[in-house]
This record gives structure tokens, sequence and C-alpha cells, in this order.
């Protein structure tokens, strides 16, 4: 099963991403910001990190930055409110693999996953 | 055609005195001490006006009035509040069509006060006809609102006068025609001065219905509760006066600081009841105890957060810009305590605010949410004088075109 971090401030959203994920994946780490979405990367190196945008002390385009600079092979799907374009091309450019708008169901967050993380 | 916000200060002071001139008159002839509460001028949908005054009857009196701006005006009391004044008036009460005379004059006396000040400001006259007694329930006792071709929106100016010690209000709504309204707002606009072309009001008001929309779908798709977005307006008003919208009902909701073209604070609030409801049909267990738990909380706050995204992204989109929000904090206080440090805040760099206002409801169970918007009022000015009205209903951004 792929390791899985999921970074989001919101404890509603972490259970509801874990509950999606926790029967196909192996969750490796639950953060509440981009700097702890970070850390925790370094130190576990999982194959996916599902990360919000919007977060406190350091925002999940940032981390989702500096986690690609370590190394441009992870993966990293936006898991996020916001629906601006603006925002999905900075997270493009920030390296991001893919995109989830919330609110989302079982089928669009496994549909995304597929196409990053072949199983 | 544009309106400075200059003007549109100067006219919501004269919508602001003119019901306080009509108050004072309530007060000297049935010694009833009422206040105005709130005054603001609005810009929505012709079918939305009076939505505010649903499932009350109210009695009162309408008049047509033409000069220098043309339209209805309508000052209507609480059907509760007719007997009190009717008895002050009428020493032993009175019923039937002394009652109505009674209303009638009082009304005729109020509102010629409210409108003389607004002849006298323009410096011209405004006819106006005899008072016409009215009694309905809801917006029905509203005149229709005036229409205009192509112009689904319109401008409203209204009054709260409330009753001090009592819990009844009275009204008063000024319907002006459009056309007139604009070229007045047009001819006092100031040369060079902070001027919005008035179409791009009304096309940043639909951009802000379809936001509305946006946020009920989201609602709807996580709770499965189906949700329709309601009434959509802008208003503007003094910066005193935004916390009396929002009201001394307690809310829950969410309070976000947003940043980018424009900046401000975006709310949303629900009802106790509502909270509890939306909150519960989003959890995929039974609450842990009783009342607002901490789940509770945990599910307002993403919510508030995914539909504060729904509200704003059309705007970021549709300006081909990026407004960043601030992660969501929890309230849970009573309106106006919410609203006012927020008002400060924005009253800091600001005289008069923009309020963005929406609702949405459902009909399954008890659950009705509001949406305001506080925008720093430059950086508004300066999103409109970008907006391409083209661009409008580019709200939506196209995910597997960028990934």
């Amino acid at each position: 099963m792929p390791d899985v971090l999921i970074a989001d401030d919101s404890e509603f959203m972490r259970n509801l991403l874990r509950e999606i994920l926790e029967e196909d994946h192996n969750i490796v780490g639950e953060v509440e910001n981009g700097v702890e979405a970070v850390e925790v990367y370094k130190e576990q190196t999982p194959d996916l990190v599902m990360m919000d945008i919007v977060m406190p002390i350091r925002d999940g385009i940032e981390a989702t930055d500096e986690i690609k600079t370590s190394n441009p092979d992870a993966n990293v799907i936006m898991c996020t409110s916001v629906g601006q374009e603006e925002k999905m091309k900075e997270a493009v450019k920030a390296g991001a693999d893919g995109y989830i708008t919330k609110p989302f169901q079982k089928p669009s967050v496994m549909e995304a996953i597929e196409d990053v993380v072949p199983s | 055609m544009k309106v400075d916000i200059q003007s549109l200060g100067t006219f919501n002071q004269l919508a602001h005195e003119g019901a306080e001139q009509a108050t004072q008159s309530l007060a000297q002839m049935t010694g009833i001490d009422a206040v105005v509460d709130v005054t603001k001028i609005t810009l929505l949908n012709r079918d939305d006006v009076g939505e505010e005054l649903a499932g009350q009857d109210f009695v009162g009196v309408q008049f047509d009035f033409e000069g220098a701006l043309d339209g209805d005006t309508v000052l209507v009391f609480e059907s509760d509040s007719v007997g009190p004044i009717t008895e002050a008036l009428v020493p032993g009460g009175a019923d039937g069509e002394m009652a109505q005379s009674s209303v009638e004059e009082i009304g005729n006396i109020m509102m010629s006060g409210f409108i003389d000040g607004w002849a006298d400001y323009l410096g011209t006259t405004i006819e106006h006809s005899p008072p016409e007694y009215i009694e309905a329930t809801g917006a029905d006792v509203l005149p229709p609102a005036p229409t205009v071709a192509d112009q689904p929106q319109v401008f409203v100016f209204k009054s709260q006068i409330e009753w001090v010690g009592e819990s009844l209000n009275f009204y008063i709504y000024m319907l002006p025609e459009y056309d007139t309204l604009a070229e007045l707002m047009t001819d006092h606009a100031e040369p060079g001065g902070d001027a919005i072309p008035i179409d791009k009001l009304s096309v940043f008001n639909e951009m802000t219905t379809s936001g509305t929309e946006q946020a009920a779908e989201n609602v709807e798709m996580m709770t499965g509760i189906p949700t329709e977005a309601e009434v959509t307006q802008i208003s503007f008003a003094p910066i005193e006066d935004v916390p009396k919208q929002v009201g001394d009902d307690t809310y829950v909701g969410t309070v976000v600081e947003f940043t980018g073209v424009p900046s401000g604070y975006l709310l949303v609030l629900f009802d106790e009841v509502s909270a509890q409801n939306v909150a519960e049909a989003l959890m995929p267990t039974e609450p842990d105890g009783e009342g607002l738990t901490e789940q509770h909380k945990a599910a307002i706050e993403e919510l508030g957060n995914i539909m504060t995204s729904g509200f704003v992204d059309g705007w970021a989109n549709v300006l081909q810009t990026s407004v960043d929000h601030t992660p969501p904090q929890l309230v849970h206080d009573i309106g106006q305590a919410i609203v006012d440090p927020l008002a400060a805040q924005v009253g800091q760099h600001q005289e008069h605010s923009f309020i963005i206002e929406s609702e949405m409801r459902t009909d399954e169970i008890e659950f009705s949410s509001e949406i305001h918007a506080l925008p720093d009022e430059k950086e508004l000015r300066q999103a409109l004088a970008e907006l391409e009205v083209d661009r409008a209903d580019q709200t939506d951004a196209d995910v597997e075109q960028i990934f």
C-alpha cells in the first residue's frame, strides 16, 4: 500500500480523507500546517502527500515548493477548497502533480491518486 | 453612467436624515420614542426587494413621486404597532376607517419630510401623490420595483426604524426609477473622483450571485441537503451602521480575512439551530454530546472554509487574479459583536462600506446561512475598474486544462 501524508489544518477534513484512504493506503502522518508537512515528509518520505492550500504558518503551495525542491520525485496532490485559476497555476509552478477541489467524493480522490501514483 | 463614493454617501445621508425627520414627526404626534437603526442603499435583483419582510403583516402608506427623481416610496408599520399608534392619535382608540385614516395621515406627515429633504438637496421640487393606504403580508406590501429593459437589478433605499423599548419596527423604502437615479448619481459624481460605472457594480453583483450558488452547491454536495441560493445584494452604508445589519441574533460561523484585489473580511454565519443541523449532516457518526460539540465546530469550520472559497473564487477567476484568505476562525456570538471588530478594522481607512450579502436556505431541515463580505472600498473600486464585463461569466476554473 502506498504511504500517504495528509496535510490539512481542518481536523474534520483530515478525518474525512483518512476514512477515504485508509482502506488502500498507509497513512504515515497527519499534519496541520505547511511547516509540519515539510518536516514529516523529510522524515517519512511517503509516496504521496495530500496537501491543503490554505493553512496557518506556511501554506500548502510554499510547502509543496519546498518538498519538490528537496525531492523532485515527490508526489503531491493539492486537496483544497480554492478553485482559482491563478492559484492552480501557482500550484503547478510549485510542482504539484494533481489538484482536487473540495468538496470531493471518494471516486474523484481515488481517480486523482491513480493519475499520480498508479497502482 | 457612473456613481462616485461621495455621492453614494451623500444620497445615503439624505435618506437617513429623511428617515430621522419622519421619526421626529412620529414622536411629535404620538409620543412614540423611535430611532433610525439603519439606512442603506442596496443594489439587488428586482424579485428580491422586501425579502426581509417575509412572514410579517404590515400596514402603511405608499406615495408616487416625480420630478428630479421618479419612483415610489413606502412607509410600513408592523401590524401590531397600529393599535398603539392610533391610540396615541385618537384617544380611546380607533378601528375601521378611522384607524386607516390615522395611519394615512401620520404616514403623510412622516413621509413629506422624507421627500422634502431630497427636493431641498437637489434644489428642485419633487411632486408626490396623496398617500395610498396599504395593507399586506411580507414583500407584497411594497409596490413592484421599477422595471428597465435589460436591467434586472434595482437600487433601493431602506431605513429601519426601531421603536425604543418595543420589539416593533417601521420601515421606509424608496424605490426610484433606475434611469433618473443613475442620472442624478452621474450628475453628482465629482469629475476625476472615485467613480464606479454602475453597470460594473451590477455585473459584480451577478458574479456574487454566482458565488453564492457555488457556495450553496458545495453545501449540498457535502451534506446531501438540497440548498438554494436566495438573496444576493450589494449595499452601501456608513461604517457605524454595518454591525447593525447583522442584528442581535446569536450566530455560529467563520470569519476569514481575504487579501488581494479586493481585500477585506468574509463571514459565513449560521443561526445556532442551523449550525447544529448542518454540522450533523456532515458528520459521519453521531456527535459525542449535546449542543454544539467540538465535532460540530470542526465541521462548521471546514464548511465555512469551503463556502468561502466557493464565494470568492469566482471573483478571482473573472478578475484573472488570486484572492487569498486566512484559515477560517470559528465565531459564536451575537451578530453585532462578531461584526464590530471587523467594521472597526475596515473603518480605519473609510467612512462608508460596501457590504455584500447573500443568503441560502433549504426546506428539508431548519437551515439557513448568510454570507457577508466587507471589502476594502478602494480595492473594490480598483477591482471594478479592472473588471472586464465580457468575462463576467467565467467564474469557474478548469482544473483539467491546467493539470
